[in-house]
């Protein structure tokens, strides 16, 4: 106690009411909703488990958020159940910090006018006042005494809170009809969906009591409502049990996981003995799951004929427009059946499977429509109607996408030519298929699946007899759109994902389109994962700034000065696919990027990267990081740090005999050697060259005063340490933002100093005095 | 057709005329005035003023109609199976929303014959955007059995203004319905009565416009046409804007609005043709949606042009609520 800070705050502590546990209730809430949008239905039902256990242990109503809550949801209803919540909050002791004693007491002892102002606000007697002892001196003090509430009373609150803190990606307000018309809009409940009912109780069976709250004109109670097919009765709910049973009991399943295993169950069954297999897909699983309240499967059939679409088109409709699995045999190939999921028991007189498979029917008759109609126009002859269709208000439309990026892969084909990874005749294929990749946007098949963009493309290009090496690149440009998807398997369809994506990002933050935050809505970030995935994935040696620096230096890109931004934009996506996708540490990823050799090419960084990992938490690095660190702080210090090493040049004359010579020796010599392991890539000797100069550098900083008070020797000096500065320690890796392993923090450094071990700050209060002596 | 009838009911499946009876005789039991189909081209029952305007405003309101919508984009020279330039929607307005609109709405598909126990209904998340009335809400679209039969959104905005109260609007597919009802794949097979189709009433319909639309429709005139429709909108807009301006001084001379007499000032804003406005937005609107599926919108033109037809509605649902509001009192002459 007597060791607070002092503080007008209060600080509170808890106290047990008696020594044994204290007794707790089980507490059950449910918020029944309108259909909630499958999508959204997960994160919800997360955010209501943690800002409820927040909340709860903010009230002081369980010790402790972690696994106190546990949750469930289905499309009309999130649930909160908490086994065990304090039945009243346990009484507390706040104890609030007065004026400090010389001021609050007189030297007879007395309190003096500041105490009983202070006593006054706390609403308390002087004589209640204590001294307490703090590290800033003595101070009065008092404890207030606040007892718990029972938890029924301080529920309403919470739970009304809670509600107004989860917060969807899209929300709504609805009227009740008691609305008071004199609300403004803004300040209205908002919520995904209207809510229909509120269960809130506390405690089980007779002792169970409704939690009183009242939300958007809903009062809470203790019923519940089953599946839409078993009636509009409310279910009377006594607990947690009673209320599982109740709902089961009428077709609901309120458990996810549950639900889930209904469906892998399903997908099983009713495929069984069939020898065929539903088609694997994670996303319709979730959805499922997330879309009803009972799943259950069902096969249905399609005419075979159908199966003369594309598979892409087949599935799209069945998975996309229908949400139901596709169907294929052991080898693979797609067969005229699917699997729906009902959100009911069963179809007794299989009306709903033939209401499925008349609806696909339509379904795939009008693909079919679309596929034979958009053969009257090909592909190669749709180029004049992009000028018609937009790509962004700012950066015209997608036949003045079409020439940019074209020009940009023109480049790069010239470069990769260069490289001899490319020949004339895949240069001629990928400016061919930049050229045709955007006009399936104009097909009735892409206007009807959108999804299907550059798919389409291929698959036309292919049946109009393009080049299969054109098709393919059409197929695959999007590519990749994740850090799970493939790249294009081709070069030529590498280029063309790379032109079409760089164009993306440069004509996007020209037109100010750049991403901030949480904010990407031309989603650019992904355009520039994509970018830095293939440079190194597909284009392996392709230098990406440089062909920034070539594209934002042409005419089509005057707009803004992007190159700058465009390139840092670039590097921190490096630095993201480094740690994410290559699980390379963040404080390697930084020193490679940030040396001299910087992220790009790419693929070259993460070579570095990867040879450098291992060495960084060595002796021998860690103590060349800290000579990194220092020489940065001693070069930053000095006037014209930057000249040090680069455009001055150390004279050899001045260097004094013994550690000051010993480590120009080594340093001259290290130099070359890494100079040319760097232009073979062979980093891993580099970087044990590098290591070799410690004992160098340990005992230059152990024997000599860099910062001597003849000018001319201190210049000297700084200029060694600029040449080491340069060549040893940022050359392929930046080694002062490797991670000291003797601070023991983890996650990113952010200013360096404050991670400095103590023998590193006294080397900069050694080389600060050094250098106060003469300035 | 050989297959069995998808409703197990004894009675024919309903025709399609029958199916729109059956509605419009559970909308008026449930208290909807049923309002006449509206007579300019609209792309949607929303776009019609018993909608538009009457969502606006603090008054309770509830109508159901028929509206034939019209898409030029989604012609298909009455060949496809499933998609028509003009389509038939059931439209219903129930202002503020009961809460138990679902279930009201469920009962709706009963009287059209859906035995729901039979069936899975589901409810699957479909937010609803029109750029050109300044109009958006939320909702769904409700499948049965895979096919989706209705629009069901809760408006939050419509001219740029938020509502209060809200207003939920049931868009039913009326064709896709009685579809379903009559177990056809073929809408132009939809009995529209005991003896005729669809395709008897309809089919040269939808080729003609289809035509028109796609291929004959003459851009220039179609500009022109938008440009003056635009230019009379406009020309009543800004009167308005100037009576308004004085009749903020001349208040008090004014005679009382409520008052017909042939002196009321030509110039007032109780005069004001606000619906004529309105409807000139409309042709604009649908101007547009020929010269959309005709091909002749380039890139900035369409952004403009939405802009341009926006304006249009926003400003009359201004001026909507703007004479909704309490009247300052008038001072006798």
């Amino acid at each position: 106690m007597s060791s607070q800070p002092p503080s007008q705050k209060p600080v509170r502590s808890s106290r047990k009411t008696s020594a044994s546990a204290p007794p707790t209730l089980p507490l059950l809430f449910e918020i029944g909703c309108e259909e909630i949008p499958a999508r959204f239905l997960a994160d919800a039902q997360n955010q209501l488990g943690k800002l409820f256990g927040d909340l709860l242990v903010k009230h002081r109503l369980v010790e402790e958020a972690k696994h106190s809550v546990q949750t469930y949801s289905t499309p009309r209803r999130l649930v909160a159940h908490v086994p065990q919540v304090f039945a009243r909050q346990p009484d507390t002791v706040e104890l609030v910090t007065g004026p400090p004693v010389k001021s609050a007491l007189d030297e007879n002892g007395n309190y003096t006018r500041a105490a009983e102002a202070f006593a006054a606000k706390q609403g308390a007697e002087v004589s209640t006042l204590k001294r307490i002892t703090t590290p800033k001196g003595e101070y009065v003090a008092l404890e207030k005494s606040e007892p718990g509430r029972p938890a029924v009373e301080v529920l309403g609150k919470i739970l009304d809170a809670l509600l107004r803190n989860l917060s969807f990606p899209k929300s709504m307000y609805w009227s009740p009809i008691e609305a008071a018309a004199h609300v403004p809009v803004q300040n209205k409940f908002t919520f995904v969906r209207p809510i229909r009912w509120v269960l809130a109780l506390l405690g089980e069976g007779k002792n169970a009591k409704v939690i009183p709250f009242e939300v958007a004109g809903v009062r809470s109670a203790d019923k519940t409502y089953g599946h839409r097919l078993s009636g509009s009765r409310p279910i009377q709910v006594k607990g947690f049990r009673s209320y599982l049973d109740g709902l089961r009991k009428h077709m609901v399943e309120p458990d996810p996981a549950k639900r889930r295993e209904r469906v892998q169950q399903g997908l099983q069954e009713s495929l069984e003995g069939s020898g065929l297999r539903a088609v694997a897909d994670a996303w319709l699983e979730d959805w499922v799951v997330n879309s009803t309240e009972w799943p259950r499967g069902i096969v249905g059939e399609f005419d075979p004929r159908f199966l003369e679409l594309p598979r892409e088109i087949l599935i799209t409709v069945m998975r996309d427009h229908q949400k139901y699995f596709a169907v294929e045999d052991s080898s693979g190939q797609l067969q005229p059946r699917f699997v729906a999921f009902l959100n009911r028991e069963d179809d007794p007189k299989g009306l709903i499977r033939r209401g499925h498979e008349r609806v696909l029917r339509a379904r795939f008759t009008d693909a079919q429509f679309f596929w034979d109609a958009d053969q009257k126009i090909p592909l190669r002859d749709r180029l004049p109607l992009l000028e018609k269709v937009t790509y962004h208000e700012k950066l015209g439309s997608y036949a003045d996408k079409v020439r940019r990026v074209r020009r940009i892969a023109g480049m790069v084909c010239e470069e990769l030519r260069q490289q001899g990874k490319m020949t004339d005749a895949d240069s001629e294929h990928a400016l061919r298929a930049v050229e045709l990749s955007k006009c399936d946007l104009t097909t009735h098949m892409v206007q009807e699946f959108t999804e299907l963009q550059g798919i389409v493309g291929g698959l036309y290009a292919r049946v109009q007899g393009e080049p299969e090496q054109v098709a393919q690149a059409i197929y695959e440009h999007y590519l990749p759109q994740s850090l799970d998807d493939p790249c294009p398997r081709t070069v030529v369809g590498a280029v063309v994902s790379l032109a079409d994506k760089l164009d993306s990002v440069v004509s996007g933050f020209g037109a100010g389109l750049e991403p901030s935050g949480s904010s990407d809505p031309f989603a650019l970030r992904r355009a520039g994962n994509g970018i830095i995935r293939l440079s190194v994935e597909a284009l392996p040696g392709l230098d990406v700034l440089n062909l920034v620096k070539a594209v934002t230096s042409t005419e089509a890109f005057a707009q803004g000065d992007p190159l700058g931004n465009v390139a840092r934009f670039l590097r921190e996506r490096t630095e993201q696919y480094f740690e994410a996708r290559q699980g390379l540490r963040y404080d390697t990823v930084r020193a490679v990027v940030h040396s001299f050799e910087a992220w790009s090419p790419p693929a070259r960084a993460l070579e570095r990267a990867r040879a450098l990992e291992p060495f960084t938490r060595t002796e021998e690095f860690q103590a060349l990081a800290a000579a990194a660190k220092r020489t940065r702080n001693l070069l930053k210090k000095s006037a014209t740090s930057e000249d040090f090493g680069t455009q001055m040049t150390v004279n050899e004359s001045m260097l004094s005999p013994g550690p000051e010579q010993e480590l120009f020796r080594a340093y001259r010599a290290t130099k070359d050697t890494i100079q040319q392991m760097g232009i073979e890539g062979r980093y891993e000797d580099a970087f044990r060259a590098l290591a070799k100069m410690r004992p160098y550098v340990d005992c230059f900083f152990d024997k000599v005063l860099v910062m001597d008070n003849d000018l001319a020797l201190r210049a000297n000096r700084l200029c060694l340490l600029g040449e080491l500065n340069v060549w040893v320690f940022s050359r392929f890796a930046d080694l002062s933002q490797i991670e000291s392993t003797a601070s023991t923090s983890v996650g990113a450094p952010t200013v360096e100093n404050n991670r400095q071990p103590i023998n590193e700050r006294e080397a900069a209060l050694h080389d600060q005095k050094g250098l106060e002596q003469k300035t | 057709m050989a297959r069995p009838h998808l409703n197990q009911t004894d009675q024919a499946p309903l025709t399609f005329q029958d199916a729109i009876q059956a509605l419009s005789d559970f909308w008026a039991a449930k208290g909807a005035v049923l309002a006449l189909p509206y007579d300019l081209e609209v792309g949607a029952g929303t776009m019609c003023p018993e909608t538009f305007f009457r969502v606006l405003g603090p008054q309770p309101w509830k109508v159901a109609y028929v509206q034939p919508s019209r898409r030029p984009a989604d012609g298909r020279y009455g060949e496809n199976p499933n998609r028509l330039l003009k389509h038939t929607q059931f439209q219903v307005i129930l202002k503020p929303p009961p809460k138990d609109i679902q279930e009201v709405y469920l009962k709706s598909l009963e009287s059209l014959g859906i035995a729901l126990g039979e069936h899975d209904i589901r409810f699957e998340e479909d937010n609803w955007e029109s750029p050109t009335l300044g109009a958006w809400g939320i909702g769904w679209q409700v499948m049965l059995d895979g096919l989706e039969i209705t629009q069901f959104t809760y408006f939050q905005q419509c001219g740029g203004l938020d509502l209060e109260p809200i207003s939920v609007e049931l868009t039913y597919g009326m064709e896709r319905i009685a579809a379903f009802l009559q177990n056809v794949d073929n809408v132009f097979e939809v009995r529209w009565d005991k003896s005729l189709k669809y395709e008897t009433l309809r089919r040269e319909e939808e080729f003609e416009l289809s035509v028109y639309d796609f291929e004959q429709a003459d851009p220039a005139t179609c500009r022109e046409l938008f440009g003056a429709y635009e230019r009379e909108a406009l020309r009543l807009l800004d009167s308005y804007k100037a009576a308004k301006g004085g009749s903020v001084e001349e208040r008090g001379k004014e005679p009382s609005p409520l008052a017909s007499s042939p002196s009321l000032s030509a110039q007032s804003p109780r005069r004001f043709p606000l619906r004529k406005v309105y409807e000139l937005g409309l042709k604009c609107s649908h101007l547009f949606n020929i010269l959309d599926a005709r091909g002749a919108i380039s890139v900035t033109e369409r952004v403009a042009l939405i802009a341009r037809i926006r304006k249009i509605a926003c400003d009359a649902a201004r001026i909507y609520v703007e004479r909704l509001a309490p009247q300052p009192e008038v001072q006798p002459a």
